[in-house]
């Protein structure tokens, strides 16, 4: 198997891994453009021709890998690695297929999300309403039941009525995500928060919710909205939760 | 475009049988458009997919890897200075260097 159909598998499967090129040697052996595939758990595929340089690349691939930061260094001598560290795809899912998610979908997918729309209305979640997109045509309950979250999972929540918002949450805050935004006015989502920590979800946990969503921009229109929570995901993306709360912060709506 | 793109995109173009490049900034150092890890595919007609910064800086990469391509078939390490002054029409005036690597694939 050669080299990208391998990353592209790794990638497909959602490994976070290091790919180590060889970007400059001075030795005959081992060749400028050779590279190696580094896992998560240490193991190499492929590798140059020393043990002792293996060694070497295969602990500075990890830090890299721990760190989730690429960098370039000199593992010998006159051989210098560039250690790109590489994870999937963030996976957007959006619960509720109304008129923001039309464009959320599509801005989503653009900055490169793979996105996911559910909704419980067949006559709303249907492929030709969101190109590009997976959509799952389902009781928001069963379906997130069986949904696998991750740390590349951002979710948005835009149902159509906040019991649908409660019965998304019901079942998505007990698993690991990087993201989950609640759209809705305060009265609204004080309603479902409040519903929930009776139904004994910690504070903390609620208080992990983006609510009300999106980077305040003023949007009004659904499109405007889209983009002001495409925004707060690529924030979150890019610079972690603190920057997105921080803008947040910034106006007042984070207290 | 995302990593897993990029690699999607060489795999399709290998598939089609169509020569190409990848080019990766390596090392940064001061400011620049792009950080290390950004990445452009060039194809033998000129295509690319993705970027690394745009402007003069990504057109001295897009020559590099029709270098490689055509001609010397070896990957080579690009230094893109963007240091041009601030009166410098259509200047690369970000402040910084980045080292690109360029390798045909």
């Amino acid at each position: 198997m050669d080299v990208i159909t391998r990353v592209n598998e790794l990638l497909e499967n959602e490994k976070t891994f290091c790919l180590a090129t060889v970007i400059a040697s001075d030795s005959a052996e081992i060749l400028v453009g050779s590279k190696v595939v580094v896992l998560g758990d240490g193991s190499l595929e492929g590798g140059v021709k020393s043990p002792s340089l293996n060694v070497a690349l295969r602990d500075q691939a990890l830090s890299a890998i721990n760190n989730r930061k690429s960098c370039s260094a000199e593992i010998k001598a006159g051989v210098r690695v560039f250690f790109n560290v590489l994870c999937s795809e963030a996976r957007l899912l959006i619960c509720g297929a109304g008129h923001i998610a039309i464009p959320l979908a599509r801005f989503a997918n653009d900055v490169g999300f793979s996105v996911t729309v559910l909704d419980d209305r067949s006559d709303f979640a249907y492929p030709s309403r969101f190109p590009d997109c997976t959509t799952v045509a389902e009781n928001f309950t069963i379906a997130l039941r069986d949904m696998a979250l991750g740390p590349s999972s951002y979710v948005v929540i835009i149902t159509r009525g906040h019991e649908h918002d409660v019965d998304c949450l019901m079942e998505i805050l007990p698993k690991e995500a990087a993201y989950v935004g609640l759209i809705g006015s305060r009265r609204r989502v004080g309603f479902v928060l409040q519903w929930l920590e009776e139904k004994g979800f910690s504070k903390k946990l609620l208080k992990s919710v983006y609510t009300p969503i999106g980077i305040p921009v003023g949007a009004e229109s659904p499109q405007e909205i889209a983009l002001s929570i495409v925004s707060e995901l690529v924030c979150v993306r890019r610079k972690g939760n603190a920057q997105a709360r921080a803008l947040r912060a910034a106006v007042g709506i984070e207290l | 475009m995302t990593d897993q793109e990029i690699f999607q995109k060489l795999a399709d173009l290998k598939n089609q049988g169509i020569d190409s490049t990848l080019a990766t900034i390596v090392e940064t150092s001061g400011s620049t458009p792009r950080g290390v890890g950004a990445k452009m595919i060039i194809c033998a007609d000129g295509t690319s997919f993705g970027s690394v910064g745009g402007g003069c800086g990504e057109s001295e990469v897009k020559s590099a890897a029709l270098r490689c391509l055509l001609s010397t078939q070896t990957p080579e390490l690009v230094e893109v200075s963007l240091l041009d002054d601030l009166g410098t029409r259509g200047g690369d005036v970000c402040g910084g260097r980045m080292l690109l690597f360029v390798e045909p694939l």
